[in-house]
């Protein structure tokens, strides 16, 4: 352990709670946004958020028959940071939504194997994608051949179930020391140091971005 | 020609993507794929009939040629036929999303289109709407679906702006009136060509819905 190690660790415990979440918050929302594939939700962060949110929501109704322009002043501070925060967790969501609608069977397939939805973003999806397929039945599925009325047949060189690239390129800043990493399918591999940013296939660096070594950007 | 129809189709969906409406439903289109679907499958049938299940592609790969060639054809015909449904489902749904509600925009299209036009085309309304039936049950369950999910975020409002907010109030004109609104400080009236400095997120609905302007 070396005097970075030290100080880092320092940082982050100094750092009150509020402002990591935010950091987190952040951070989560950078990375969805930029990231091919759906990421894990985070339940526990998103959960004190929005309890920090409703928390600010009945301070600032409390207050406001407040004139007093000092607190007036103060009231307005804290309606900002709650539209920023709501902005966050709003475009946080809809990025999430978005993945989801565009490709609802294969998400489905690994939220089967490890949880990767909410629950309502789960009953969403199994919702949504029971009216597409009622949609298509009744529009013209249903007079097709038996055989042909599947929505995820794999069968016949095409498979109906669409999956993201996940060889774009994304960005990313190391956390921490990462070591090597090596790009699959090439002799291609490098050293990552903290502070160090790169441009990589997502499928590369997926593993060290989901362990919270690199951050997205 | 096999899978000409299903070309159009695909063309007319590619068309539509760029587009800000939503063109008529291509009844008759869709129903002629359909059609050659099912014609294609009675033709693979027909082949295989004399064989009685006993089919053996290297002894006859001229037969066999042929039943691959319709087999693909029923794929793709199904395949365009999903992309177009695709393309307007997702175009609905953008519109679900934005506020936009296109069932009473289609009921309002339908009741211009009948002033206008006088009594001659009175007859053929019916059909002249761009959503087919199976659409507009699609585009009620899918609000319906949004709604419920949107339900448990209430503090969130997410089909709010996605633009980052920069100021907590904001100067509007108003280009509608809209009748009196209730603010924390107190009741606005809004009345066309006004000006007034209110707060983004008590206006925003409104803003989106055409009755305010905002103003930079």
């Amino acid at each position: 352990m070396d005097i970075v190690d030290i100080l880092a660790e320092v940082d982050a415990d100094s750092i009150p709670k509020e402002t990591r979440d935010l950091q987190e918050l952040t951070r989560a929302w950078v990375a969805e946004r930029v990231a091919p594939e759906l990421l894990p939700y985070p339940d526990s962060l998103i959960e004190r958020v929005l309890e920090r949110i409703r928390k600010q929501i009945e301070l600032v109704e409390e207050q406001t028959g407040n004139m007093d322009p000092r607190t007036n002043f103060k009231l307005i501070i804290i309606q900002t940071e709650l539209e920023r925060f709501k902005f966050l967790v709003r475009s946080f969501l809809r990025a999430r939504i978005k993945k989801i609608d565009a490709h609802p069977l294969h998400i489905s397939n690994l939220h089967s194997l490890s949880p990767l939805l909410s629950t309502s973003e789960y009953q969403y999806l199994t919702q949504h994608q029971a009216l597409l397929s009622q949609h298509y039945a009744s529009s013209f599925l249903s007079q097709f051949p038996a055989g042909l009325q599947r929505l995820d047949d794999t069968t016949g060189g095409t498979s109906m179930i669409d999956k993201p690239d996940e060889d774009t390129a994304v960005f990313v800043r190391a956390l921490r020391d990462v070591g090597v990493i090596n790009v699959e399918g090439t002799d291609r591999s490098f050293e990552v140091k903290r502070g160090d940013v790169r441009v990589v296939r997502w499928s590369a660096v997926r593993r060290s971005v989901l362990a919270g070594d690199l951050e997205l950007i | 020609m096999y899978g000409d129809i299903g070309n159009k189709l695909v063309q007319h969906a590619k068309r539509t993507q760029s587009l800000a409406h939503l063109p008529p439903y291509q009844t008759e289109m869709v129903r002629a794929v359909t059609r050659e679907v099912r014609d294609l499958d009675k033709d693979v049938a027909a082949i295989l009939e004399p064989f009685a299940g006993s089919f053996n592609p290297s002894t006859e790969p001229a037969t066999a040629c042929a039943l691959l060639v319709n087999h693909l054809c029923m794929r793709r015909n199904k395949r365009c036929l999903l992309a177009y449904h695709r393309v307007r489902s997702d175009k609905l749904e953008e519109m679900c999303w934005s506020g936009i509600d296109v069932l009473e925009r289609q009921a309002q299209q339908q009741s211009n289109k009948a002033g206008g036009d006088g009594s001659a085309l009175m007859g053929a309304n019916g059909s002249s709407s761009s959503l087919s039936p199976e659409e507009e049950e699609y585009v009620r369950q899918y609000s319906d679906l949004l709604a419920a999910y949107k339900g448990q975020w209430t503090d969130i409002d997410l089909t709010g702006s996605l633009e980052p907010p920069k100021d907590l109030f904001i100067d509007v004109r108003v280009l509608k009136d809209a009748g009196e609104i209730q603010t924390e400080y107190g009741a606005i009236t809004l009345t066309k060509n006004s000006q007034f400095y209110v707060r983004q997120g008590d206006v925003e609905r409104l803003i989106a819905q055409g009755y305010l302007q905002r103003l930079s």
